[in-house]
């Protein structure tokens, strides 16, 4: 970046000003835009994916073990539910 | 699986239970079988339902796409995918979780961990949601302050299971013991103090809200309980690979210290007392075992 002000382009800046006042603004957004792709990566924070308290969770319809089908109304009971999320009964 | 066993718990406190993963039906149907599962194992098999939820680990993809050698897309894989390294068994996982759901499926409670490997055991759940457990493996005494009883919400754990010691409190008549807040004063706060272990870590203890009690000879306001009261030490066992590999050897862990507390009535205070505790943890190592095709 530092090489795009070369010793003439001080000279440009006096004789050209309205035209170096947009290359500067133009090197302003790329340096810009060059930070916020770094910064882009959001740290995961499970804590705040997916529903949360107070929130009502999508309805699903899926089949269990048997091949029954069960949907988010169908298996609670009088109070409600517990619904477990687990990566995987196979590994 | 101990969320079978608390299956009859659950549905007295008037609870339906049911699990979601990607699993094809026909690896659901194995494990049931294997391990007498009678709740429901449901099949996202395209883990549609995860991705609707918003729990789906994106930074399984993460890992194994171009990004994969940035070293934060490398802790973050160690967090939440494996500590073995990125793998393509994990893509359509969700992030491990229990949703509490009201009647008309809304969330009440949930409980989710910021590293894969640590999981709340359903009794531990059960707890926090006010649940009452039958005591196993029970300590139980009894001094000239206060009565108490002592046990584990789990009798086995294994690698990463968050669980807790449980303390029932019932202080003696005119008795006082002394809650968060009165070290001030030069109190000593009832509490474990256990010996430090690599294997476990200790969380900080949730202690039941106390009363405001007023000593007039000292012309002060304590934070005390003189009710019976519950006390949580929630324990997490640790989940890094080398503890794995110290667990596997292990057929138990005990976990040995002192409940130490602070007892007065409206008239003297005594010298704070230290009861030796020590509870013993069977091991039991996850099931690793893959279906059968």
């Amino acid at each position: 970046m530092l090489a795009l002000f070369r010793a003439g382009d001080m000279m440009q800046l006096m004789s050209n000003p309205v035209k170096h006042l947009f290359s500067l603004l133009a090197l302003l957004l790329v340096l810009a835009s060059a930070v916020s792709a770094q910064d882009s990566r959001q740290p995961v924070n499970v804590a705040a994916l997916g529903p949360q308290v107070g929130e009502t969770v999508p309805d699903f319809s899926l089949p269990d073990q048997n091949g029954v089908m069960h949907s988010r109304d169908s298996l609670g009971g009088a109070r409600g539910m517990l619904l477990l999320f687990h990566r995987s009964a196979d590994w | 699986m101990e969320l079978q066993e608390q299956l009859d718990s659950l549905a007295q406190e008037g609870l339906g239970v049911a699990a979601i993963s990607y699993d094809s039906v026909e690896v659901l149907r194995d494990f049931a079988e294997r391990h007498g599962i009678t709740f429901p194992l449901l099949s996202d098999s395209d883990s549609r339902v995860i991705s609707d939820f918003g729990i789906l680990n994106t930074v399984a993809e993460e890992g194994l796409g171009p990004n994969g050698d940035d070293p934060e897309v490398q802790a973050d894989i160690a967090r939440y995918v494996s500590v073995f390294g990125a793998s393509p068994l994990i893509a359509g996982t969700p992030y491990p979780g229990t949703f509490m759901l009201d009647r008309r499926g809304r969330v009440t409670s949930r409980f989710f961990e910021e590293f894969y490997r640590e999981r709340n055991t359903t009794s531990n759940v059960m707890l926090k949601l006010g649940v009452g457990l039958s005591p196993i493996a029970a300590l139980q005494g009894e001094t000239a302050h206060l009565k108490f009883t002592a046990y584990p919400s789990n009798t086995s754990v294994t690698v990463g299971s968050r669980f807790s010691l449980v303390l029932e409190v019932e202080p003696a008549p005119n008795m006082h013991v002394y809650a968060p807040g009165a070290e001030a004063g030069g109190y000593r706060v009832i509490g474990f103090n256990l010996e430090p272990t690599d294997l476990a870590r200790f969380e900080p203890v949730e202690y039941a809200e106390p009363e405001i009690y007023y000593f007039a000879p000292l012309d002060e306001h304590v934070p005390v309980y003189q009710q019976r009261f519950t006390l949580l030490q929630e324990i997490v066992m640790d989940a890094s690979a080398e503890a794995e590999s110290i667990l596997a050897e292990r057929d138990a862990l005990t976990l040995s210290g002192t409940l130490d507390y602070q007892a007065c009535d409206d008239a003297i205070c005594f010298l704070p007392q230290s009861i030796p505790v020590s509870f013993t943890l069977e091991i039991e190592m996850p099931d690793r075992q893959r279906a059968n095709r």
